[in-house]
């Protein structure tokens, strides 16, 4: 099967300093595929590079077997396949809630004005925001942001979502929920997930694959299930950053 | 005074150094130069001995004291005895060197010479005005489209930008012309008065603020005023990942981000200048009347006179182009801020700096042109 993302050989740089070298990795539909990694290996350059926010060349990363540059449109990334949720949400602050939602409804679909409105009314009831419709992102606090960003993701019924740190800044409860609408969007819509995090606790609990970029040899170093990497990898880096999340998740 | 640290020679090849009392980043503690210092100089010494001896208190100040000392044995293959090194200490010295070091280039430390200096400026300077070329031409690109019905800006957005950059510049575009325009008249009718020609304040007045005062003081305004807060904006929406929100959503940011603002302000400039310039008139007439025998009969007469079309077309098209430019430069400046809130406000400066000059530059190149063209 033709996976649904794929990097081939990607150097990724900064400047002219070498963040990560000779990333290649599939990932397949249908999948909640992890980029985990320590904290400065280039986990969220990575997913800049995934989304086309950095331009690569020719035949690095591939979307259905489309190259990223043959797809990405004069505006940026082919925008009604893909949703992203950032750190903070990054929801537009001078719209509302609502407005953050139907904005892409209202770009890339030929639904009216009572249909959109109830699309938002379910995506942000989905994610337990019913009823907020109406207030500015600054009026809400910074886990409801998170909340409203991925409503806005899930606006479209994206193929794909990103997600970048998804769990940063939630307390436990809130994170639970958020690796719970995931699972249910994957199971339910067949949504491919990509995760960039270093949050062990949603890397067990909902991750299928993951990659381990690793800063000192600048590459990945493993690839596996998380159990697969806890259990069997032979890199010391990728047991020592998987085991001692793990020790703090059993305790 | 006891002292916390002392160097001992037990024979020629053992020093001693013994560690007590209380070491506080707060108070005065020795430092480890001189005691390396002194070991270093003397070659017989082929050991060194760490003794803590009613050690009372410590914090960093001594576990610095201790890495210091104990790199330098080390680079000389001195040996050391830390036997006696206190548990928490010691913890605490290994953690820190076995930290691991993350191999980054070295920040570039080569001194420029004076020619390289002004060559990097003037390449930064071509490369920024390359930029701003290629981000004005994208902006008429997306103006002929948006003229052409293919390109749709958010109505509610944009008459709050207009609404922003319009209305609300009223109070402080009233004040200042005003006051322009009256300190104009004030020092025309000190000069002019001497010669009684005090009439001829009306032309100075009239036709400084048509021509130039109107759409200058207002450019500088909109500069410090609308340029700043458009930088602002749309660097704290980078900052936010807001505009790669956008990008990633497959929105053009130059469409949805800079052509509302920008056309807002093209369309409003001119109707500010226009005030501007009418409220200069208003300053100068309170002057004159208030310093002189004139009256307001006499003065509004004399500037319908002096001041024709030609004038108020030449302010209204230089106000264009004012506006136009603020706002790009505005945009284009938040768009190429950096991830901190300190790129917030170096973007913003750098935004009405840039307007400015921008501002004074044309309005000299449109003088020469206006002149040529005997307008």
């Amino acid at each position: 099967m033709m996976p649904k993302i794929s990097v081939k050989n990607l150097n990724m740089a900064y400047d002219n300093y070498v963040i990560m070298r000779n990333l290649s990795f599939d990932v397949q539909q249908g999948e909640i595929f992890l980029i985990i990694g320590q904290s400065g290996c280039g986990k969220s350059t990575l997913l800049k590079y995934l989304l086309g926010l950095k331009r690569v060349s020719h035949k690095k990363i591939f979307y259905d077997g489309k190259d990223i540059n043959s797809i990405i449109n004069v505006h940026g990334f082919y925008g009604e396949k893909i949703g992203v949720l950032y750190q903070g949400g990054a929801l537009w602050s001078s719209m509302t809630l609502a407005e953050n939602v139907a904005l892409p409804l209202e770009t890339y679909t030929s639904l009216n004005g009572k249909e959109i409105e109830e699309i938002v009314a379910l995506k942000l009831s989905l994610v337990g925001l019913k009823g907020f419709e109406n207030f500015y992102p600054s009026q809400i606090s910074g886990g409801m942001q998170k909340r409203a960003g991925l409503a806005r993701a899930i606006a479209l019924d994206p193929e794909i979502l990103f997600f970048d740190e998804p769990s940063a800044g939630l307390d436990s409860v809130s994170a639970k929920r958020l690796d719970d609408l995931i699972l249910e969007l994957r199971e339910s819509l067949g949504i491919t997930v990509v995760i960039v995090t270093h949050d062990l606790a949603s890397i067990f609990a909902i991750g299928t694959r993951a990659i381990y970029l690793d800063v000192e040899s600048k590459t990945i170093t493993a690839t596996g299930t998380p159990h697969e990497l806890l259990v069997s990898s032979n890199d010391k880096n990728v047991v020592a950053f998987l085991s001692r999340e793990t020790k703090i998740v059993q305790s | 005074m006891t002292k916390i640290a002392e160097l001992k020679l037990e024979n020629k090849n053992i020093a001693i150094i013994s560690i007590s009392g209380t070491w506080s980043i707060y108070e005065k503690h020795p430092h480890a130069e001189e005691f390396i210092e002194t070991i270093l100089s003397k070659p017989s010494i082929q050991k060194v001995d760490l003794k803590f001896v009613d050690l009372k208190s410590w914090d960093s100040a001594l576990i610095n004291f201790l890495i210091h000392i104990l790199d330098s044995c080390e680079s000389k293959n001195l040996t050391i005895n830390g036997d006696n090194v206190p548990s928490g200490i010691r913890r605490l010295i290994e953690l820190s060197r076995t930290s691991p070091v993350r191999n980054t280039p070295p920040a570039s430390q080569k001194k420029s010479t004076m020619f390289e200096s002004i060559g990097c400026v003037g390449l930064l300077v071509f490369f920024n005005l390359r930029t701003f070329l290629g981000f004005v031409g994208k902006l008429l690109i997306g103006i002929v489209f948006f003229i052409g019905g293919k390109v749709k800006i958010r109505g509610r957005e944009f008459a709050v930008v207009l609404q922003e950059v319009g209305v609300k510049a009223l109070p402080i575009v009233f004040l200042i012309s005003f006051l322009v325009g009256f300190i104009i008249a004030f020092v025309s009718v000190l000069q002019l008065s001497q010669f009684g020609a005090n009439i001829y304040v009306a032309n100075l007045v009239g036709i400084s603020m048509m021509r130039e005062m109107g759409c200058i003081m207002t450019g500088i305004i909109m500069s410090g005023r609308t340029g700043a807060a458009f930088a602002a904006t749309i660097g704290t929406m980078m900052v936010n990942d807001e505009v790669d929100a956008l990008q990633t959503a497959g929105f053009s940011i130059i469409n949805f981000l800079a052509l509302p603002r920008v056309i807002a302000l093209t369309l409003m400039m001119p109707l500010l200048c226009i005030f501007s310039s009418f409220i200069g008139i208003l300053g100068g007439l309170c002057a004159a009347i208030s310093t002189t025998n004139l009256t307001i009969v006499r003065y509004c007469a004399q500037t319908a006179n002096v001041v024709c079309l030609n004038d108020f077309f030449v302010g209204i098209i230089k106000s264009c182009f004012f506006g136009f430019f603020i706002a790009a430069i505005g945009c284009q400046k938040g768009l190429q801020c950096k991830r901190s809130a300190e790129d917030v406000g170096l973007t913003t400066t750098t935004a009405v700096v840039t307007s400015i000059t921008a501002i004074i530059v044309m309005d000299a190149i449109f003088a020469v042109i206006f002149s040529l063209l005997e307008i």
